[in-house]
């Protein structure tokens, strides 16, 4: 295992896996896909892709959070790997119990897909290093049920839309675990990696993974 | 005026596919080994009507579901009163 | 039953039930074509060898593209019927071997009706393919016929291409996807009916886009893998239609054992196994030896498959079930549907062209909000401003696409309002630097037995309007007896029209602060057209911005400028009518020695 090996999980229904994985690549990582019955471990970063995992049938993620894949995950976060989930990968991580709240469906009941503006609130973890503290950014969403519900718990808040952009609670839209090492958002950072696709505010993101990376040599 | 509560359970037709209830139920029965023969995935839908009777808010609830909370193409429904 | 005399004849006697039901379904204008076939064939570039058209753009790079409506369910059940629209018009593009890119969507309707919008949505969303424009015309003339076309592309190596059509007869026909149930049996027959009338009880068509997203991973690595030699979906006429037609193009026949067909509902009778429409399913020619390998990969990816068909040189098509022989008719007597007469036509004089009616000024933005349309990370010009564009990883190439009709001329002058259709789409691909390269034609018509002559005209448009731009018409839909107590719509020809992209780089995402011109001219002369085209190519060398809607403002415009922090002020507004003029947003008078007549119609500061 290579240190700047990712695991792109890919579960039924996954659409944004090739999506990341290329991301990943244009990063400088080597992204390799995994699927339900593949290996996990040694990863050092694992990264669970946004989609329609089982087709969001019964609650988005509900079904992929509880396949066996998906212990192993955990298994792996609690040994501090790098877990990085995106939109339908936070529903996942989060009907995991590997973060807290939860995700509902947008206060008006639609999908939306647009750029919003958002601050990053908490430059220190390993996803947001090359971030200011403060500092707004425009990334893309695209779901339907992106309202964060944080329920009354503690919760470490990385990232906050600018204007409410579907109703989660004080404008949630990344949370991490306490150790930092999960990090869910439900804007895509692998959607703005290129200007020609409409911005490239998520460059940073990847490369904070890389140098904390790089850090632990 | 009293208040009268009720559950009304709305259900696909027999006839409709649902494939979210067959995926559902093939990862129950297939995956987690249980042995679940149909599911069917609906909606519960909580009404509180203010009527004289119960009769009154039983048919203030039935015109709520002709006009709008049914599909009456695809859905069947079910007033339960609570 | 329509044609059945002919089928009497065809057959040399009666019809049993069975053959009845399954010519019913072969013969319907949905999958017989019988009034447009004479016509569509005239078309420049039209093969009937494939199941959506094929064009290239270079560096081995093929797109592959095709418009399909989903009319009569969307009435009926609006959700399910746009849904399953999108679904169909997927498999069509899958089935030709190529990754499914961009779906796009043109909706008629009298209000927005909410059902249509999330029945795309949450079926395009699912299985991760973007939506990434379409068309919305509000008007009344849509009250009982809503219109929903669903356009499809692809874009991949024509090494990947997959033939519509088994070549062999020691090849098998696999079916695989979701279960096979009673959905939608009599569906192809159905679609060909007035809606004011009463229809049986039709169980209707459901999707299922999980599955849906299974069966494109698995089609696709199994065509990755070598196994594919011939591929067909399974839409109108389910496994019938898919079955014969890859039988009948290759010039072979076969036995088709519906006793092996997954079944969803167990209690089937044979001819509901052999007409049913379930979704999600795709049928694949390939060998014995592979044939396991394919049932696997189904398997792997959570769907049902078996080995269906075996195939002969008997140019005959068997169906067996339970033991009993149920069809045994030509191969061919299904293919060729009765064609109806086709009518020779000339051109209208231009004089005769107007605007019939107008469409609601309804903005488009909160619909396509709705959509996923950066999926896929190959989104370079979103929905709004004018075409898609899609950029090929790997390459400075990419495709522009949009969909585009002009039925508000139909009804003065068929003809000339394909050609005003057509013409319009292509001067959208040009505004962004594409070159159009091909085209699918979506026909919604109202009764061709009624009014044979608008079908002729508006066909007859098309085909002229296309040889004079050389474009070739490589895909294409009919859906007729689109009426309401005897009222048709008016002809609505949707226009899909590709474009190739040299350098995506240089399309630009958002127009600059400036003065708005109107260039161009007044009225429709064809022969001006490339007058036009050159003028769009000047005015983008020289940094401008172009954007060639039939009217200005509209509402889909003042929302898209605004989501971008811009502002449009007026000067003149300019009604929809049919002029050759497109619009280019300019920072510094870059029209200065331009040879066509030109105008200050608005800024955007």
């Amino acid at each position: 295992m290579r240190s700047l090996d990712v695991a792109v999980v890919v579960y039924p229904g996954s659409n944004c896996d090739r999506d990341m994985f290329y991301a990943l690549e244009l990063s400088g990582f080597r992204p390799r896909f995994v699927g339900l019955k593949g290996e996990l471990r040694g990863y050092p970063v694992i990264a669970v892709p946004g989609g329609f995992s089982y087709g969001d049938y019964l609650r988005p993620g509900a079904v992929a959070a509880r396949e066996e894949i998906s212990h192993r995950i955990r298994e792996e976060a609690e040994r501090g790997a790098l877990v990085l989930g995106v939109c339908n990968g936070f529903q996942i991580l989060v009907e995991m119990g590997l973060l807290p709240g939860a995700l509902l469906q947008n206060e008006d009941g639609l999908f939306s897909c647009r750029w919003v503006d958002l601050l990053v609130e908490d430059a220190s973890t390993p996803f947001t290093r090359c971030y200011r503290p403060g500092q707004r950014i425009s990334l893309p969403i695209a779901n339907g049920f992106g309202r964060y519900y944080r329920g009354g718990g503690d919760v470490r808040v990385v990232m906050r839309y600018v204007h409410d952009v579907n109703g989660s609670e004080e404008g949630i839209a990344a949370v991490a675990n306490e150790a930092g090492n999960v990090l869910g958002m439900m804007p895509h950072p692998e959607r703005a990696c290129e200007e020609i696709l409409g911005g490239t505010d998520g460059i940073a993101l990847f490369r904070s993974m890389m140098e904390h990376l790089s850090s632990l040599l | 005026m009293q208040r009268f509560a009720f559950l009304v359970n709305v259900q696909l037709k027999g006839h409709v596919r649902d494939p979210r209830g067959e995926t559902i139920r093939r990862v129950l029965k297939e995956e987690k080994g249980l042995p679940v023969e149909r599911l069917r995935i609906g909606k519960a839908i909580l009404l509180e009507v203010e009527a004289l009777s119960e009769e009154e808010a039983r048919g203030v609830v039935e015109r709520a579901c002709s006009e709008m909370l049914v599909n009456p193409v695809v859905e069947d429904y079910e007033v339960l009163a609570l | 039953m329509r044609y059945l005399s002919h089928l009497v004849e065809v057959l040399g006697r009666e019809p049993s039930p069975v053959e009845r039901h399954a010519f019913e379904v072969a013969w319907s204008e949905h999958c017989g074509y019988s009034h447009t076939r004479a016509y569509i064939s005239r078309l420049p570039g039209v093969s009937r060898e494939v199941n959506a058209g094929v064009v290239e753009l270079g560096e081995g790079l093929v797109c592959v593209f095709k418009i399909e409506s989903h009319n009569h369910p969307s009435a009926v059940e609006p959700y399910n019927g746009a849904a399953t629209g999108v679904g169909g018009i997927i498999r069509d593009v899958l089935a030709m071997g190529v990754r499914p890119v961009a779906i796009l969507d043109s909706l008629h309707m009298h209000r927005v009706i909410d059902g249509i919008v999330a029945g795309i949505g949450d079926y395009g969303n699912a299985i991760g393919v973007p939506t990434v424009g379409g068309q919305l015309r509000v008007s009344s003339r849509f009250r009982h016929n809503p219109l929903v076309n669903a356009m499809a592309l692809g874009v991949g190596r024509g090494s990947e291409v997959v033939p519509s059509r088994a070549t062999s007869p020691d090849q098998v026909i696999v079916v695989f996807g979701g279960l096979t149930g009673r959905d939608g049996i009599h569906g192809a027959s159905f679609a060909s009916r007035d809606l004011s009338g009463e229809h049986e009880r039709i169980n209707i068509q459901v999707g299922d886009p999980f599955a849906e997203k299974l069966l494109i991973e698995a089609f696709l690595q199994m065509r990755s893998e070598g196994l594919v030699d011939g591929a067909q979906d399974l839409g109108a006429g389910g496994v019938l239609m898919a079955t014969c037609e890859l039988m009948g193009k290759g010039g072979l026949g076969g036995t088709v054992h519906l006793d092996a067909v997954p079944l969803r509902e167990p209690d089937m009778e044979g001819w509901e196994v052999l007409l049913s429409e379930s979704q999600e399913r795709m049928a694949v020619v390939t060998t014995p030896d592979r044939a396991g390998r394919v049932l696997e990969i189904a398997r792997e990816h959570m769907l049902y498959g078996a080995v269906v068909a075996r195939l002969d040189r008997s140019g005959l098509y068997r169906a067996v079930f339970g033991g009993e022989v149920l069809l045994e008719v030509p191969v061919r007597a299904l293919l060729e549907a009765p064609a109806e007469e086709a009518l020779e036509v000339s051109p209208p004089p231009l004089s005769s062209l107007r605007v019939s009616f107008g469409f609601e000024d309804e903005s488009a933005a909160p619909i396509f909000s709705r959509y996923d349309y950066m999926v896929g990370n190959d989104t370079v010009l979103p929905p709004g401003l004018g075409p898609a564009v899609l950029r090929v990883k790997g390459s400075r190439r990419g495709v522009a696409v949009c969909v585009h009709s002009r039925e508000d001329l139909a009804e003065s002058s068929p003809y000339w309002a394909s050609f005003v259709a057509l013409f319009e789409a292509c001067r959208k691909l040009v505004s962004v630097g594409a070159r159009p390269v091909g085209v699918t034609d979506g026909l919604n018509y109202g009764d061709p037995d009624v009014d044979p002559l608008g079908l002729a005209l508006t066909m007859r448009g098309l085909e002229d309007a296309c040889r004079q731009l050389g474009l070739p018409v490589v895909s294409g839909n009919a859906s007729l007896y689109n009426t309401f107590e005897g009222t048709p719509i008016p002809p609505t020809l949707i226009v899909g029209a590709v474009g190739a992209v040299e350098d995506v780089y240089g399309v630009s995402r958002r127009p600059p602060r400036g003065k708005v011109f109107r260039v161009g001219f007044e009225g429709f002369d064809p022969s001006r057209e490339a007058r036009v085209w050159r003028g769009m190519e000047v005015l983008r060398d020289r940094g401008c911005f172009l954007m060639a809607p039939s009217s200005f403002p509209s509402a889909t415009l003042r929302d898209v400028l605004r989501s971008m922090g811009l502002s449009l002020k007026v000067l003149r507004p300019i009604p929809r009518g049919f002029d050759q003029t497109f619009l280019a947003v300019s920072p510094e008078g870059e029209l200065e020695g331009l040879d066509l007549p030109w105008e200050e119609v608005g800024e955007i500061s």
